[in-house]
């Protein structure tokens, strides 16, 4: 916080006293309090990135470079052609300090921010996905209180606004335990001309500006600078700075929207969300190279005696800014009539370039609309952390316990077990597209209704690989969540990122954000992803225990299948059909859940990603999809393949036969070999009659490829050629380890 | 002879346009989306109360839509015997309305449950069951947080024939295994008197199609297949 005097009194602003003179500079006079305060607001890390737009340069512009790019970052959401007319809009973002705060409301409202987002680009919203971090459950009230209140904040307004929740992701370590994660992604359909109708600027003077949808109130005013700096224990009191979420209202201004842009007469739409009117207004008019005559006495507000500051600076949800054709004004009214919702013609458009505000007849702002985007940026240090060359010369500590006990272990714990307990919650079958079931696949798999095209989406990466390797672990993300819509048949298209650092202003809290940005642009660039949008959390911290969160660029990725019959799913199709499993695994134990959940380790040396070799596995496994001849794909993730191998017994209750010999060649010991988590590997089901043609295939590719089992009908998992003597796993006692965990933790 | 079908849109209605999409895309009938204010029974063969969180639920579900006007004209449709369907909240409105009997309370593990489970037929002699057999078994999903049946007067609905679907395994069982939310002698569906309005939680129109099914099963055409029976049969 820093004091400032303006005209002639004390004001607390977030700003520093150089962005301030640079106010100054922009405006040739000092502000007043509520410009003041709209360029506090706007010059926000949340709102501006002024830290983390250097590094953000790094990636290249997908517009230009990926023929099927229609928008790129910068827009309220990426959007891309796949074909038939038809385009696919998606965005995440993060919501991790409300819901830190106010897990229920701050998780709906993050849903509810996300989805204005997709519907400002023109497009229907269609799927929902929500990565999400918490500490560990077990033994922590703190911990069960925020999962529990997150996963029925997303579920209450994801379920009522008809949007159903696909996929997402979730992670337990005691780094999040106070400053929980909570990122959205929302991704939308609509056609090429829809997406044509909704740019979000306001580019013709003479236009009417709407205000749409909620009342103004005075929550969640300077939600965005909350969101800008570290929680402490002071945060309570931020409780205000929550937002509270309307999701029938936000039903309603859905269809309202969709059917106002239907109308043609809708030239710009902006969404309000941090940063209220004031972000809206000024991006419209900023963007669009425009300005505008704002009148405050015109917003409808939820209760009187507002002033100008609070009005402009509100974040009060459910509320949409329309940029509407003058003959068209009656046309779009009567839409809003319709659909009972609240609406008030707040000003026109004009060509001064200047943002004014009135409040009756006295002018409350007057700033260049574009003054609001230009905040400065900061070239932030940037220092690798000391502990993590200790961390990372980690030995593997000696094997103390049985294997199969390990195994009881690792499917029991929160980071592997089902997590059916929470997408039970979610409607994931609203809106008839969704054609994989949960569980059944990898990845969310929706149908384009009238074509036969299929949308797959999965989200996510591995937190304790970042937190040892940023650069590695980030394109691990990559690898991983490409790896789950491979596994289910879709060809990766496009990326969006959700990054999750601590305090930018602290050197190694940097270095986390800006080596995972060199992780995903390089490979990006290599494997040829168009990155279409991404969203930076800085100041994920807790000032209390003096720890910063594990570093989580998390990662979507958005792929499309021709055909329902190239389809894949994870679980076995038949006794009798033989496992392949392709990819090599390496000494990787580093960030490994047998560390964590075994040793209670944290270190040792993570996976790393060679972006040549993974790019030739999914190639053959294309060939192999191309041919007919894979019955069921999972990709190999947390705690290694024989874990992998079990989830997809676990459907038909059947089981497998082992016989590791021939995979087990590289030196390796069981530990290594058995819970690796080296990125990139597939589990596959062929029919017998076509192993020695896939191995052939495999040679030459020159991958590494081996049959390693064969599928039985009884749910067991017998275990050959390891060092130690062979073993079997119950399979039924497993799935039951599997099942219950997350229920016997939540539902006492 | 041209059957139309009206979905009626309730605010946030939300399984109003799957509606449609079956009707019109799959069984190919008229199906139009009617705003509920402008519903006007006249020009309708029969009538869907589509799932969703009809004015968000608020209150308790299903009651303020069933204060709409979209209900009187609904009445109009009963009394004269064209059928109507409630799903999931379209169910909810209906036994808020009085159309059907019983109540549908929070479900008893006091969460939202979205899956998928199976139903058996108990009565067939309806205008949404007329082509099933009783004692059928069909794949179907529910979604819903507020699906807990209940009545205070199970002797009654039982003589009367109004139990229109029971939860059950996949191999016919009734069991509290089988019962997604706890209702009341597994009752998932029921009927009025007439039998030409039923409610059930189950959604029949997300199981209209086999890839939409774990099961490539498309039970839920059975109950559009009897409706359009059933119109034909009373238009001619």
């Amino acid at each position: 916080m820093t004091k400032l005097r303006v005209n002639g009194k004390e004001v607390g602003v977030e700003m520093t006293k150089e962005e301030f003179g640079k106010v100054k500079d922009l405006l040739k006079r000092e502000p007043n309090i509520t410009e003041l305060g709209m360029f506090d607001v706007m010059w926000s890390e949340h709102c501006s990135y002024k830290s983390s737009r250097p590094k953000l340069r790094l990636f290249e512009n997908a517009e230009e470079n990926y023929d099927y790019v229609l928008a790129g970052p910068g827009q309220d959401a990426g959007v891309i052609n796949i074909g038939d007319g038809y385009a696919l809009a998606f965005r995440i973002e993060s919501h991790n300090h409300p819901s830190a705060i106010e897990p229920y409301h701050g998780a709906a409202t993050g849903i509810g921010g996300i989805i204005r987002d997709i519907l400002c680009m023109g497009a229907r919203p269609i799927a929902l996905l929500d990565p999400l971090r918490f500490g560990l459950l077990k033994d922590n009230p703190h911990s069960q209180w925020l999962f529990k209140y997150v996963v029925k904040g997303i579920a209450d307004y994801g379920n009522c606004t008809g949007i159903p929740t696909i996929g997402g992701e979730v992670e337990f370590d005691e780094s999040f335990e106070s400053n929980c994660l909570v990122n959205v992604a929302c991704i939308g359909l609509g056609t090429i001309e829809d997406f044509k109708h909704a740019p979000s600027r306001a580019y013709n003077p003479g236009d009417y500006v709407i205000l749409m949808g909620g009342s103004t109130g005075r929550d969640g005013i300077h939600g965005v600078t909350f969101a800008s700096r570290t929680l402490t224990e002071m945060s309570e009191a931020d409780r205000p700075a929550v937002q509270i979420g309307d999701p029938f209202t936000k039903k309603m201004i859905i269809e309202a929207t969709l059917e106002a842009i239907k109308t043609g007469y809708v030239r710009g739409l902006k969404d309000l969300g941090g940063g209220g009117l004031t972000c809206a207004t000024s991006e419209l008019t900023g963007d669009g190279n425009t300005g505008a005559n704002i009148d405050l006495n015109k917003v409808f507000t939820r209760e009187p005696g507002m002033n100008s500051y609070e009005i402009m600076l509100s974040e009060s949800q459910e509320r949409m800014a329309f940029i509407v054709k003058p003959e068209g004004l009656e046309t779009v009214l009567e839409v809003f009539r319709k659909y009972e919702m609240n609406h008030a013609v707040i000003g026109k458009t004009d060509d001064s370039k200047i943002l004014k505000v009135f409040d009756g007849e006295s002018i409350v702002v007057n700033i260049p609309s574009k003054a609001l985007s230009e905040s400065p940026t900061f070239i932030r240090q940037e220092k690798e952390p000391s502990y993590l060359h200790k961390l990372l010369n980690q030995n593997t500590p000696k094997l103390n316990l049985q294997l199969d006990d390990i195994f009881y272990k690792l499917i029991a714990s929160e980071n592997i077990c089902s997590k059916e307990w929470i997408y039970r919650q979610y409607d994931h079958e609203v809106g008839v597209r969704s054609v994989v079931k949960c569980g059944d696949g990898d990845s969310g798999i929706l149908r384009i209704i009238g074509t036969d095209k299929f949308i797959a989406a999965s989200v996510g990466v591995n937190s304790k690989h970042c937190f040892l390797d940023p650069y590695h672990g980030a394109k691990g993300g990559l690898v991983e969540q490409c790896g789950n819509i491979i596994a289910n048949g879709a060809k990766p298209m496009a990326m969006v990122n959700c990054c999750n650092f601590g305090n930018p202003e602290i050197a190694e809290s940097f270095w986390y954000f800006s080596r995972s940005v060199e992780g995903m642009n390089d490979f990006c660039r290599k494997l040829r992803i168009a990155i279409v949008g991404g969203n930076v959390s800085f100041y994920n911290e807790d000032e209390v225990k003096k720890i910063a969160i594990k570093a989580t660029p998390m990662i979507m990725i958005v792929g499309l299948i021709e055909g329902e019959k190239n389809i894949i799913t994870m679980p076995f199709k038949n006794v009798g059909n033989d496992i392949l499993i392709i990819g090599e695994t390496k000494a990787e134990l580093g960030g490994s859940e047998y560390y964590s959940v075994i040793y209670n380790l944290e270190g040792g040396v993570p996976p790393k990603v060679d972006e040549e070799k993974i790019h030739v596995i999914w190639d053959f496994l294309f060939k192999l999809y191309e041919n007919d001849l894979v019955l069921a794909n999972h990709d190999v993730d947390k705690g290694g393949f024989i874990i992998t191998i079990a989830e997809m017994c676990f459907k038909n209750k059947w089981g497998a036969n082992l016989d590791l010999t021939d995979y087990h060649t590289n030196g390796l010991r069981d530990d290594e070999l058995l819970f690796s988590e080296s990125v990139g590997r597939f589990i596959i089901e062929v029919n017998s009659k076509n192993t020695d043609k896939i191995l052939k295939l495999a040679k030459d590719f020159h991958i590494n490829v081996k049959k390693i089992g064969v599928v039985i009908p009884e749910s067991k998992l017998s275990i050959k050629g390891l060092r130690i003597d062979d073993f079997t796993l119950d399979l039924e006692k497993m799935k039951k380890l599997y099942d219950s965990t997350i229920p016997d933790l939540m539902d006492i | 002879m041209s059957i139309k079908i009206a979905v009626i849109q309730f605010p946030a209605a939300n399984c109003d346009l799957d509606a449609i999409h079956v009707l019109n895309g799959v069984m190919g009938v008229e199906a139009q989306l009617v705003w509920h204010n402008h519903f006007k029974e006249v020009k309708y063969d029969g009538v869907v109360l589509p799932g969703g969180f009809s004015f968000g639920d608020y209150l308790r579900a299903g009651i303020i839509a069933a204060h709409s006007p979209a209900i009187d004209e609904t009445r109009v449709m009963l009394k004269d015997g064209r059928p109507v369907i409630g799903i999931c909240n379209g169910f909810q409105i209906l036994t808020e309305a009085q159309f059907l009997p019983g109540a549908l309370l929070q479900n008893e593990s006091l969460k939202f449950v979205c899956k998928w489970i199976n139903i058996k037929v108990e009565n067939n002699q309806t205008a949404f069951t007329n082509k099933m057999k009783t004692g059928d078994v069909l794949d179907i999903p529910v979604a819903h947080g507020e699906g807990r049946y209940f009545t205070d007067n199970l002797k009654e609905l039982k003589e009367n024939n109004q139990i229109v679907f029971r939860y059950s395994s996949r191999n016919g069982e009734y069991g509290d295994n089988a019962n997604p939310n706890g209702s009341m002698d597994n009752i998932a569906g029921v009927c009025n008197l007439d039998q030409n309005c039923i409610g059930l939680m189950p959604h029949p129109e997300r199981a209209s199609e086999p890839i939409l099914s774990p099961f490539k099963t498309s039970h839920g055409k059975l109950f559009f297949e009897s409706m359009i029976e059933f119109i034909k049969r009373r238009l001619s």
